[in-house]
């Protein structure tokens, strides 16, 4: 016989102790539990404390009450903010469904022409954060905007008012288009069977009535899915309302509890503690509506297209005039308000009255340049964003590998810690690690250094980056791991030398959105400021309210330029296609 | 001796019991075979005993060790039993190659480099893959991807090969090759196997005992031949070799010499004598499995011989299907003539006709 058979059997490896009770991977195991446990609660806890004590939570005596909610109830402004709040977040959604869900059927079902360019550049938005877009807008269009005057001088008095509730919602609601439209257009190349429009087309019906009748109530989850989500960013935005509402006395939530928290000279904890709350309860409530509209099926609702895209609706004679259209939606939306903060920022002093060329400047980047804490902004924005990415890229993964590939008894619980964080507005996140960093000892070397950013930001993106994770683990086959395990892997060695490296492209996908969300974040950091740990988009937000415009559009412009190359690197480098 | 041992086996998802109180032991060099329809519960009972799921209740064993007894509630991992595990899907890493693939149950374990290139490249021209060593999962045939799923899985020694449908995701013609070539390296590396499969000729070929399942259960445990000739259940009958169910009622039931003879009434009031593994009352209701190979067409009536509307025939190549109507039933026979449709008569020994109560 072959000298093969007398082989002997090599034992599996040890590992620990035979049968310990405890593996080394259920500790890991418990570890990551842990670690998303005490991150997603440590900063809620406090605030739900800060609601039913009297004295600010750093005041050692605790004073129990619920004086804070009977101000809250009794306090008449609440209510009207409240309302405001949800008007201005009711309009924006409205407005950025309609840009949205239109965008998507003609970019995504039409033989429009330019329809893929302008596909791409309806999604700029998205990439750059509220703060910039609006003042991109209000040096447009703007009282004493660019446009405006120049309107003014041709036509008499512009017929628009930004600082006004329809204002607010117009620029809140074409910087939200884009997620509209990215949920539709891969609902539409999703779920679309293009045999459903062809049989109507048979029928007798137009393009228009077939997307009327046919293709808009398929896309009817996707709809849904993303009216949630525009809810919710919009009660929680800050810097529209802070802009635009603020001016002429309109408040919402988030600007009322900014001002008080930050703004007023002796702020009232207690109270926005418990209005915080109230933004918690609305956001949680918009998710739980969504939840019931949807019902099932739609729990991982990333994005991700088929390979195959039906054949487009052949539009005819509609194809110039709605291409006319979307031509001038682009230019004045998206490139206008872009270009007009760039041209701000290589400028003293915009205005239609005095020829650009005799206003051209680099004062505004030398100012940034040369001042420290500008240049701390800089890189302390850059630090945190990669150090915050990274680490939250290898925690979610690590969240979404318990999740989906383990024994662990909780790993239910821990999906339901880690999406928590959707319910609590990015304001509140920064609150609450504030309070926590106060609170809690252990916590209190993170004051004044930039770990407290760091911390925040992990907190704040963790449903993010596991939904951008999590679908990639569960379309690797089970049978890997299992198959490792049977080899002699143990939990932790079948995820590190299996699962992970074929996660590699869902990580680098996952880091560049993190990378960029963090980069372009502002409003999770405002409660967190102090001295030594500027970054950029407060900065931004403090020398607009300082009337800096220049400097803020400097600002702005490189924030734009970071951006921009990072998304271009990842495509050209990694092939990584952010949203895709 | 190391004798794996199933005890009272159970795996439940709700109320469905997936596996539903097995009983079993597999002996050393022992080739054994899980057979049964789909989701009759095989894939359970392998990964019980692979340690990839953990089941309800009972107890599993090999040789000294209790990998599993609910009892005390202890449960080893895969990882730690060292059984070697053929997937369906093959499992193969893709981010790896052949090499890398075959080589990491060596590294899991220690082995040093040059006793790891040693062996990978052993296993490899065992399987039949030399050459191939740089190569990528997704670069190889179907053929070639199940030769490195089983390198990988004899290439550190298991004392135990656990193998759920290797060959089913194969075309035709080559999972008649590759039967005959696992069967060779199964027995020149002389591994315990456990083999499961939905393909009764594979069973029937490979196997030194077939555990026959249905709904979770083992319906009947016994060697091929036994498995084939002596069904001790009409599911077994029926679902080797594909015997034919006619219904019928006992007239009486005695014992002649070694066997029972059974005599049942059919439903158009014919008679035949059979076998049944136990005396059974009169009156109650029984089932005849009789295999369509067994049966011969008669041209003069006898005892054991039938009435028969002989219907229409299918050509399979060295002989026919022939359909045929017995007692209001339809039944199928093998001939080498194929008949015209008439009346006809037929045949059976009264040793071809297995006799089941019919519960
Ligand atoms: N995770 C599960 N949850 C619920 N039922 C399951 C699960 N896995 C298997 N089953 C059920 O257990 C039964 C046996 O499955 P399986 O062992 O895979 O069958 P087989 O391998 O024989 O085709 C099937 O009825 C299947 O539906
Ligand atoms: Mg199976």
């Amino acid at each position: 016989m072959n000298t093969q058979s007398a082989e002997t059997t090599l034992a599996p490896p040890r590992i620990g102790p035979a049968l310990m009770p405890l593996s080394r991977s259920r500790m890991a195991q418990w570890l990551i539990f842990v670690i998303t446990a005490v991150l997603v609660l440590a900063p809620a806890l406090p605030i739900l404390l800060q609601v039913f004590v009297a004295g600010p939570l750093y005041e050692r005596d605790w004073d129990f009450t619920f004086a804070n909610i009977g101000r809250l109830l009794g306090n008449e402004a609440i209510g009207e903010i409240a309302l405001t709040t949800l008007a201005f977040a009711g309009l924006t959604t409205l407005i950025a469904q309609v840009l949205g869900v239109t965008a998507a059927l003609l970019f995504g079902r039409t033989d429009m022409p330019g329809r893929r360019v302008m596909g791409d550049m309806m999604m700029w938005p998205l990439y750059l954060s509220h703060l910039i877009m609006v003042v991109g807008w209000l040096i447009v269009y703007g009282p004493s905007g660019f446009l405006t005057q120049a309107f003014a001088r041709m036509f008499g008095n512009a017929p628009w008012n930004l600082y006004s509730i329809p204002g607010m919602a117009v620029v809140a609601g074409v910087s939200q288009a884009p997620l509209a439209y990215l949920y539709c257009l891969y609902g539409v190349a999703r779920s679309i069977d293009p045999t459903l429009e062809s049989a109507a087309r048979t029928c007798g019906a137009g393009p228009l009535t077939v997307m009327r009748r046919v293709t808009l109530p398929l896309m009817l989850p996707a709809i849904v899915t993303s009216s949630a989500l525009n809810i919710v960013i919009a009660v929680e935005m800050l810097s529209i309302p802070l802009f635009l509402g603020r001016p002429a006395r309109i408040d919402t939530l988030s600007s009322y509890l900014y001002l008080e928290g930050i703004g007023a000279s002796n702020p009232q904890h207690g109270m926005v503690a418990a209005s915080a709350l109230v933004l918690v309860v609305l956001v949680g409530a918009t998710l739980a509506l969504q939840r019931l509209l949807l019902s099932r099926g739609h729990r991982y609702e990333t994005v991700k297209g088929k390979g195959t895209r039906p054949a487009p609706l052949q539009l005819g004679a509609l194809k110039w005039p709605l291409f006319t259209l979307a031509v001038l939606y682009i230019a004045f939306v998206v490139l206008v308000p872009v270009l007009g903060l760039v041209l701000r920022a290589f400028t003293s002093y915009l205005t239609p009255l005095i020829p650009i060329w005799d206003v051209l400047t680099l004062q505004n980047f030398r100012d940034v340049f040369q001042t420290d804490a500008y240049m701390r902004a800089l890189w302390n924005t850059l630090i945190i964003a990669v150090v915050a990415a990274g680490l939250g890229t290898l925690l979610t993964a690590l969240i979404a590998l318990v999740i989906q590939r383990s024994g662990f008894p909780f790993r239910r619980t821990l999906e339901a810690l880690a999406y928590s964080p959707r319910m609590v507005p990015g304001l509140i996140t920064g609150l609450g690690v504030f309070y926590a960093a106060i609170v809690f000892a252990p916590f209190g070397w993170l004051r004044d250094s930039i770990w407290i950013l760091v911390v925040a930001y992990i907190m704040a993106t963790i449903p993010l980056g596991l939904g951008a994770i999590q679908p990639s683990v569960v379309q690797i086959g089970a049978d890997l791991d299992k198959a490792a395990r049977t080899v002699g892997a143990d939990w932790i060695t079948s995820m590190r030398r299996i699962l992970l490296p074929l996660m590699k492209p869902a990580l680098l996908g996952c880091f560049v959105l993190l990378f960029v969300v963090h980069l372009k974040s502002y409003v999770v950091a405002i409660f967190l400021m102090a001295p030594g740990l500027e970054i950029m988009g407060v900065t931004m937000l403090g020398l607009w309210e300082n009337g800096a415009a220049g400097v803020t559009a400097a600002f702005a412009t490189l924030q734009i330029a970071m951006i921009a190359i990072l998304l271009i690197a990842a495509r050209l480098v990694f092939g990584v296609k952010l949203y895709e | 001796m190391n004798k794996l041992v199933l005890e009272n086996l159970t795996k439940s998802y709700g109320e469905v019991h997936a596996v539903n109180n097995i009983s079993l032991t597999v002996e050393q060099g022992e080739f054994l075979t899980l057979l049964g329809p789909s989701g009759c519960g095989k894939s359970t009972t392998l990964a019980a005993i692979a340690g990839l799921d953990r089941p309800t209740s009972g107890v599993v064993r090999f040789g000294d060790h209790v990998l599993f007894d609910d009892m005390s509630g202890r449960f080893a991992p895969p990882e730690k039993r060292g059984f070697g595990v053929v997937f369906q899907s093959y499992a193969l890493w893709p981010h790896l190659t052949v090499e890398r693939n075959v080589s990491m149950p060596l590294e899991l374990r220690r082995v040093s480099r040059a006793e790891r290139t040693r062996r990978v490249g052993e296993t490899l021209e065992l399987v039949g893959l030399s050459g191939f060593e740089k190569r990528y999962p997704g670069e190889l045939s179907g053929g070639q991807q199940q030769r490195v799923a089983l390198a990988r899985a004899v290439v550190f020694r298991p004392p135990l090969l656990l193998l759920d449908e290797p060959l089913s995701n194969l075309d035709a013609q080559l999972r008649q090759s590759a039967r005959v070539w696992l069967k060779e390296i199964q027995r020149e590396l002389g591994l315990t196997a456990i083999y499961v499969t939905h393909d009764q000729e594979e069973a029937l070929a490979m196997s030194d005992r077939i555990a026959v399942m249905r709904a979770g259960k083992i319906v009947q445990l016994g060697t091929p031949q036994e498995i084939y000739e002596r069904p001790q259940h009409p599911f077994a009958a029926t679902f080797i070799g594909s015997a034919n169910l006619i219904e019928g009622i006992v007239e009486q039931s005695a014992r002649r010499g070694d066997a029972i003879v059974t005599r049942l009434r059919l439903a158009d009031g014919q008679h035949l004598d059979g076998h049944s593994a136990v005396p059974m009352a009169a009156g109650t209701k029984a089932k005849l499995a009789v295999r369509g190979e067994r049966m011969r067409v008669a041209e003069e009536s006898g005892a054991n011989t039938l009435d028969a509307g002989f219907t229409t025939a299918s050509y399979l190549g060295n002989h026919y299907e022939q359909k045929l109507m017995l007692a209001g039933q339809e039944i199928r026979m093998l001939v080498d003539v194929p008949q015209p449709e008439r009346a006809g008569k037929i045949h059976i020994a009264e040793s071809d006709a297995l006799v089941f109560s019919a519960e």
